[in-house]
């Protein structure tokens, strides 16, 4: 396989159960060797020290010494990762992750989710420039996606480059402007979201319940069919002022619009297209 | 800044330290240590011993000097030292290294910058310095009651206690370099117990050898002991060290250097397994 991520982007990585994502990440982390080939991380080997101090990695099912408190879990970490514990920073980092009224409790005692914020807080620990993240918002509740969404945002938006593996593909397409789908070891397919959704030039357009529906497919709309679509037309405009012209033409006829979107496929979709098939899991 | 091995024998301190059994096995070794204190009444007149009272009993009635009446007593704590802490150290260390090297765990680590090698000497490292903090709290703890109740003070113990800790060293080496090709603490703990019994073995062979069959048999026992560490023979030195018994001239060195070996290699074995291994 062949892929580049380039610096700053959120890159998601996605593909069917046994696909290789994890193995791959294990091989971006130096943690299993490539039987050929060249791992290139933040410009140098994933096996220098120096280049793995960049990086800010959570694995899949992250195994923590439950009888500690997160505080010295984190303060280890830091130590590890050739920084000194500084106690006010890591308390700052656990209220980040929503942690701050967990501190004085034992690891043990967590939920699936508190353990993936303090996994996220140790991948977070000394401003990493990559963060490769496996399941990151695995067995976390809604609300704490969201949470973890906009942390990971944020991060994007420092420049740092953000690698995601989530059999979440709304997440996925919500976090990450590029994507790569992998199957048995191969890549099938790589690029920026809107690429990959093939946004055409076909419209999506929902019009209030009476519009003339001979007026409208005289005027190129084409009504989708199914009772929950009721008013619901596609359009062909290759340009935003052919699309303009055919709305003005409905609204002539009296057809009032609510909804207008573009039609293109979302990330479920391109997934099952480029493995072909359903039953697969990112 | 603190070097990662050192980082990673705290971690694995730390683990230790929530360990129920391992501060059940320091309290119980307080108990020990304070029921000796405060039950054993050594009277000495000049130097020698005149009785010995043990929850008020009278023990002993012959008078003799302290140090020769206190022989059998650190020769008998030598060899429980020896052996009682070697195999509790190989039922209480055996799950720090196939811990460490779990699945989610050891992902996170080695992600971490730092050296593969830095993580085995790191949990070799703080195992021991569990093993040697036990020992001289045990072996010292004796040592102190036995001074302040005689008047009589040998480092005796403490020597006994240190090669026992060289002796558990050869050992967890084994226990560790078994965790990088088998992530389970049950082999770990087979393996040292093998181990162990083979190191006792090995200090008998000619004995032993003589009781066997000449043929394949006595030939594969021979050339099998003739590697492992010869653990009941550092243990006999140690109780000579402690009951302050003359040793042979060269026998503890060649003893040392022999055990010390084995534990270079296997460690080295390990090592080199872990450093190619894809976790």
């Amino acid at each position: 396989m062949d892929l580049h991520v380039p610096a700053g982007s959120a890159f998601g990585l996605i593909g069917p159960n046994g696909a290789g994502k994890t193995t791959f990440i294990k091989s971006v982390l130096g943690i299993v060797r490539p039987t050929a080939g060249t791992v290139r991380v933040l410009g140098g080997s994933p096996e220098d020290p120096a280049i793995r101090a960049r990086i800010g990695y959570l694995p899949e099912r992250l195994h923590l010494p439950g009888t500690w408190k997160s505080p010295a879990f984190l303060a280890t970490v830091a130590r590890l990762k050739g920084l000194k514990p500084d106690t006010a920073a890591l308390a700052r980092l656990l209220e980040r992750v929503g942690l701050s009224d967990a501190l004085d409790r034992r690891i043990g005692g967590y939920s699936k989710g508190m353990r993936q914020r303090l996994g996220l807080a140790a991948a977070l620990l000394g401003d990493p420039a990559l963060l490769v993240l496996d399941e990151p918002t695995d067995g976390i509740d809604p609300m704490g996606r969201l949470e973890v969404r906009r942390i990971l945002q944020e991060e994007v938006q420092k420049g740092v480059t953000l690698f995601l593996n989530s059999h979440l593909l709304a997440e996925t397409e919500r976090v990450c402007d590029r994507v790569a789908i992998l199957a048995d070891g191969r890549v099938l397919r790589e690029g920026r979201l809107e690429e990959l959704a093939k946004a055409g030039a076909r419209w999506r357009v929902r019009f209030a319940p009476g519009a003339d529906r001979a007026a409208l497919a005289a005027g190129g709309f084409a009504p989708v069919g199914g009772v929950r679509e009721e008013g619901v037309y596609t359009v062909d405009a290759a340009d935003v002022a052919v699309l303009n012209a055919a709305l003005d033409r409905a609204r002539a006829c009296g057809a009032l619009l609510m909804e207008l979107k573009r039609e293109g496929a979302d990330l479920e979709a391109v997934l099952l297209g480029a493995v072909g098939g359903p039953g697969v899991a990112a | 800044m603190k070097s990662p091995v050192f980082v990673i024998a705290g971690y694995v301190l730390r683990e230790a330290a929530s360990r129920k059994f391992i501060l059940a096995f320091m309290v119980g070794l307080t108990l020990v240590l304070a029921t000796v204190a405060l039950s054993l009444k050594l009277e000495v007149v000049d130097g020698a011993l005149a009785a010995t009272r043990l929850f008020g009993e009278v023990m002993r009635s012959n008078i003799m000097s302290v140090d020769v009446a206190l022989r059998p007593v650190y020769r008998a704590a030598a060899y429980l030292v020896f052996y009682g802490g070697i195999l509790f150290g190989i039922v209480a260390c055996s799950d720090f290294a196939p811990g460490l090297l779990s699945p989610g765990r050891i992902e996170h680590l080695l992600a971490l910058p730092l050296q593969r090698w830095h993580l085995l000497a790191g949990t070799f490292l703080g195992v021991m310095t569990l093993a040697v903090g036990g020992t001289v709290y045990a072996a010292g703890g004796l040592t102190l009651i036995f001074g302040v109740k005689a008047g009589y003070w040998t480092a005796g113990p403490l020597i006994a206690g240190g090669l026992a800790c060289v002796g558990f060293a050869a050992v967890y080496a084994v226990m560790l370099t078994t965790a990088t090709l088998v992530r389970s603490a049950a082999l770990c703990s087979a393996a040292g117990f093998v181990l162990l019994v083979g190191g006792i073995l090995a200090g008998f062979r000619a004995d032993v050898s003589r009781y066997l069959e000449a043929g394949f048999g006595r030939t594969a026992f021979d050339a099998v002991t003739l590697v492992l560490p010869r653990l009941s023979s550092l243990a006999n030195r140690a109780a000579d060290l402690a009951s302050a018994t003359p040793l042979e001239k060269g026998s503890l060195g060649m003893l040392l250097g022999g055990v010390l070996v084995f534990g270079l290699g296997a460690l080295s074995v390990g090592f080199w397994h872990f450093e190619g291994k894809d976790c």
